[in-house]
């Protein structure tokens, strides 16, 4: 069964395009639009991987970590953050938070395959 | 410093560079397995990209990138020299040359036309020669060599594998990072050839928290891959978890090769030139630094461990790799303690320099002389220490003029190998004496000469494999460049072991085109000089290597530009020689003065053998003839004041001075001794050019003009003139 | 996660169903350390086992020592391609010394 990995972002443009790396790749995705929405989805599917955005209207991307820390069912999904180089400090509380991974913003799909390959093969 | 002058230097850099390509390629002709010779030929070129591309050269990086490539395969030893590959380098080299010449001439506009054709088809070349011999798989030669490689390491342990050492986080689990992910994505750069999982830290049964992760892994790992990429699969759990990877043995003769390589500019730190080579990532680095700062404010006196010790300590990198960067750092050091005693200079400051040393030795020579017209003992001695020091100046502003021929030499191997091939002739060029020094000027200006009288000798001088090999001579000829230093002159000789000159043949074209008469009585060495005069030639066969439009007549004419001259001695059958005498330096000569009625003359001081006071009765024989005895030696003389028509009173004495040039004696019959006298020479203005028997002229401290004698062309004519007397019936070949 | 303890004989075996990971492991870890408190001879049945993690294989290793250093007998029989995936990839087979039987439908 394919790994299914769910992206977080509030750029309907950057899920698309990361969505249709992953797809060709041989992943499942489960796309949300913020913290809030991904934590709605997170029982309807098993979820092996989240990438997700730190800067997010309604629930951000560190509130979204702490909150799925709290989850016995998730808690232990990796997490690949989506920061952008003058955000170490956001970097900082994410892995604080447990999200140990990260992938610098702008990035091109290969590199974003790459990380996740690293997590979690299809 | 801007952008021009950082791309002037390295237009520069990239031609000495070059220079160094076309040595060591031709070094690789003969011997193709020399690995210093390759790795030298790599940086090279891998230096004309690297910098290339900082400066937006493109197109110059475009086809160096391919060179190198093929450079690289060479050093590892899927490609091999052979005769075909050294060819196609050769022009890759000299089509690089005419891109450094464009990036000279036009900068970053890239080049159109017929130059990136050419290049486009010896890249093709290139590639071409990659696929076939990739494809035909290693040679044998490679292979042995590689072997020797990987056992002069030492131990092999774990066969050409990485070794990789993980001990996780105890977190790791709990943050999604499970070492299967890792080991999966392992798998997809190489292949784990063998694991062995570790549980060492795995606690009690009644003990262990089962969401923590407590193990460990050491894996034997097979990857072409490059030790930054290898440890980015861990950048995820490097936090928390200990990650050691060491290199593969192949991987570390690599790595210390690369060491070798590694030409930083400035002062070199041990943990740079370990991540430059790739044996060590920035994130170990930046690692096993902040672990030395720790160390350093835990202990009492502050000293922390060296780098080098904590790297091995934590086998991040091995034993080798760090004594061989250590090695290079202090290499790299000494290197640069011995470039620091260099600069660059502009040759126009230079030459500057030279004519203020000049002027400062003509004023203190006035200085001198008034002292000693003033007779002040004080006065005369405070400017004998400044005469003493302005020597002292003077001699070592001419010496950083002074360069060694070798340069000049060197770039006649390519010559000599280019039209040999094309002559289908086999000739090898011995180079003697390289070390030998002449002026800048002087080098620069003898190079064309040169050029002819190398291609001449090749091409006239050996005969074919199979003329030579019937004359009971070794197929192979011998061209040979030779320079030393005789009497404040330098001779540089051109010699070939060819046929000779045939002397009769020369002298009946000689007389065909009026050039000689059949009368002159001429010895053998007259003969062989006569193809210097314009007009000569005596190729039967004309190929195209003649028909450059440079004649032997010009040559000469060029040498003697220089004030130097040029001899030519043969024996039919075992070769020629050609002699050039240059002078050492054009712009200061130690003279001799002389007076000759009112004025002045001065004759190079190392061309004066001795001088001689004439008795009344010697001055009387003297008269009636152009010769006198000299210790029973016939001297032909010149009177100076007949010569250049000097009219002030004669003086009570007459004078000999007897020179020496080129095996020649003469006498030259003055008025004055007037000693030894340092003297800058000032060129003749063009009005003068004419003027035979005179080189150049120089001031003297008092003012007056005194005219320096142009020693070889008086010779001449007092050889000619005691000919009119002793063999009346031959012609004047020269009058004044 | 479900664990069956059965008694066949003298022979104990635990059989998992579903998976053995971390978010399993509390429970497993406290199914294996009452099933080793009772048996002499235990069997573990990995065949219905869907998932396993590094979590769930070093709880596997941990009762493997623990019944060595209590003189007891503790086999893993009937590996699942997930829990032989595993141990392959961690070379872990050897340490277990059980015979891997890999039937046809496994296969």
């Amino acid at each position: 069964m394919a790994k299914t990995i769910m992206i977080v972002d509030d750029s309907a443009s950057l899920r698309q395009v990361v969505s249709m790396a992953l797809e060709d790749a041989g992943y499942a995705v489960v796309e949300a639009s913020d913290g809030k929405d991904a934590l709605g989805k997170l029982d309807s599917h098993k979820i092996n991987l989240i990438i997700c955005d730190v800067n997010m209207p309604v629930m951000d991307g560190i509130t979204f970590v702490k909150e799925l820390k709290k989850l016995p069912n998730h808690k232990f999904t990796p997490v690949i953050m989506l920061t952008t180089e003058t955000q170490d400090a956001k970097k900082q509380e994410g892995q604080a938070a447990g999200a140990k991974a990260w992938v610098i913003k702008p990035f091109q799909p290969a590199q974003m395959l790459q990380a996740v390959s690293k997590l979690i093969l299809p | 410093m801007n952008l021009d002058q950082a791309l002037a230097t390295y237009i520069a850099e990239s031609r000495d560079l070059l220079g160094e390509m076309e040595d060591r390629l031709l070094h690789l002709e003969q011997d193709p397995l020399d690995g210093d010779a390759i790795n030298a030929l790599f940086r090279a070129v891998h230096t004309i990209k690297g910098s290339a591309g900082l400066f937006g050269l493109d197109y110059v990086v475009v086809f160096t990138h391919v060179v190198e490539h093929a450079l690289d395969k060479v050093r590892e030893g899927e490609l091999t020299f052979d005769a075909e590959l050294i060819a196609v380098m050769l022009s890759c080299r000299d089509h690089i040359d005419a891109l450094i010449e464009h990036v000279s001439a036009c900068g970053t506009v890239v080049p159109e036309g017929e130059l990136p054709a050419r290049g486009e088809a010896l890249l093709d070349q290139l590639r071409q020669r990659l696929l076939t011999q990739a494809s035909a798989g290693l040679p044998v030669d490679a292979e042995s060599h590689r072997t020797a490689e990987v056992e002069s390491c030492g131990r092999e342990v774990s066969g050409d594998n990485w070794h990789i050492s993980v001990r996780f986080g105890q977190d790791s689990l709990r943050n999604g990072m499970d070492p299967i992910s890792f080991i999966r994505y392992l798998g997809t750069l190489g292949e784990v050839v063998s694991i062995v999982t570790l549980f060492e830290n795995l606690p009690s049964f009644k003990d262990i928290d089962p969401e923590a992760c407590y193990l460990g892994f050491e894996m034997s790992f097979k990857s072409a891959a490059d030790k930054e990429t290898i440890a980015g699969t861990f950048d995820f759990v490097r936090q928390d978890s200990l990650v050691r990877i060491l290199p593969p043995h192949s991987k570390l003769s690599d790595y210390l090769s690369l060491i070798q390589m590694q030409d930083p500019a400035s002062d070199p730190k041990l943990g740079d030139i370990l991540v430059n080579c790739g044996t060590l990532t920035r994130q170990e680095l930046h690692d096993a630094l902040a672990f030395q700062q720790r160390t350093a404010a835990d202990t009492e006196d502050h000293v922390a461990p060296p780098l080098g010790e904590i790297l091995v300590g934590h086998r991040l990198v091995a034993e080798e790799a760090v004594n061989a960067a250590l090695q290079k750092q202090q290499q790299i050091r000494e290197n640069k303690a011995r470039e620091n005693l260099y600069i660059r200079v502009l040759a126009d400051k230079l030459d500057h320099l030279i004519n203020l040393v000049g002027e400062l030795v003509i004023a203190g020579a006035s200085a001198n002389l008034l002292a000693r017209r003033q007779g002040d003992k004080g006065l005369q001695e405070a400017t004998s220490r400044v005469t003493h020091l302005v020597e002292d100046i003077r001699d070592q502003a001419l010496q950083l003029r002074m360069v060694e021929i070798g340069d000049t030499f060197n770039r006649f191997r390519r010559v000599v190998r280019d039209v040999s091939l094309e002559l289908g002739k086999e000739i090898e060029l011995q180079i003697d004496g390289a070390e030998t020094e002449l002026d800048k000027t002087v080098v620069e200006q003898i190079g064309d000469p040169l050029l002819h009288l190398v291609r001449n000798a090749i091409d006239h001088g050996i005969e074919p494999a199979t003329v030579r090999i019937a004359a009971g001579k070794p197929a192979k000829g011998t061209v040979s460049l030779n320079a030393y230093h005789d009497s404040g002159s330098i001779i540089i000789e051109v010699a070939d072991d060819g046929g000779g000159l045939n002397r009769d043949k020369i002298l009946k074209r000689a007389i065909e085109r009026g050039i000689v008469t059949p009368e002159q009585n001429l010895d053998d060495r007259d003969i062989y000089n006569l193809i210097f005069e314009p007009g000569f030639s005596t190729v039967d066969q004309v190929t195209n290597l003649s028909g450059r439009g440079v004649g032997m007549d010009v040559v000469k004419r060029n040498i003697t530009a220089l004030s130097g001259s040029v001899e030519l001695d043969s024996q039919l059958g075992a070769g020629s020689v050609v002699s050039i005498r240059l002078p050492l330096t054009l712009a200061i000569i130690d003279g001799f003065l002389v007076g000759v009625g009112g004025s002045f003359y001065v004759v190079p001081l190392d061309m004066v053998v001795e001088c001689l006071e004439l008795s009344a009765e010697e001055r009387k024989s003297a008269l009636e003839r152009n010769y006198i005895n000299l210790r029973g030696e016939v001297l032909p003389f010149l009177r100076l004041r007949d010569l250049f028509r000097e009219n002030g009173k004669a003086g009570r004495r007459e004078n000999i001075v007897v020179v020496q040039f080129s095996g020649r004696k003469a006498g030259f019959m003055v008025d004055e001794l007037l000693g030894e006298f340092q003297t800058v020479i000032k060129p003749l203005g063009k009005l003068f050019v004419n003027l035979q028997g005179i080189s150049g002229s120089t001031i003297l401290g008092g003012g007056e003009v005194a005219l320096i004698l142009d020693v070889p062309a008086l010779l001449q004519m007092a050889a000619n003139k005691e000919m009119q007397v002793t063999a009346p019936f031959a012609r004047a070949v020269a009058t004044l | 996660m479900e664990a069956l303890f059965e008694l066949h004989g003298n022979v104990h075996t635990l059989r998992v169903k579903g998976d053995m990971t971390i978010y399993t492991a509390e429970a497993l870890k406290t199914h294996l350390l009452n099933a080793l408190c009772v048996s002499n001879t235990l069997e573990i049945d990995l065949s219905a086992v869907e998932e396993m993690d590094s979590a769930g294989m070093q709880l596997l290793v941990v009762v493997k020592r623990e019944a060595q250093r209590l003189g007891k007998k503790l086999s893993l029989v009937q590996h699942s391609p997930a829990t032989m995936r595993v141990l392959d990839l961690f070379n872990m087979s050897a340490y277990f010394g059980d015979p891997v039987i890999i039937t046809a439908r496994q296969a």
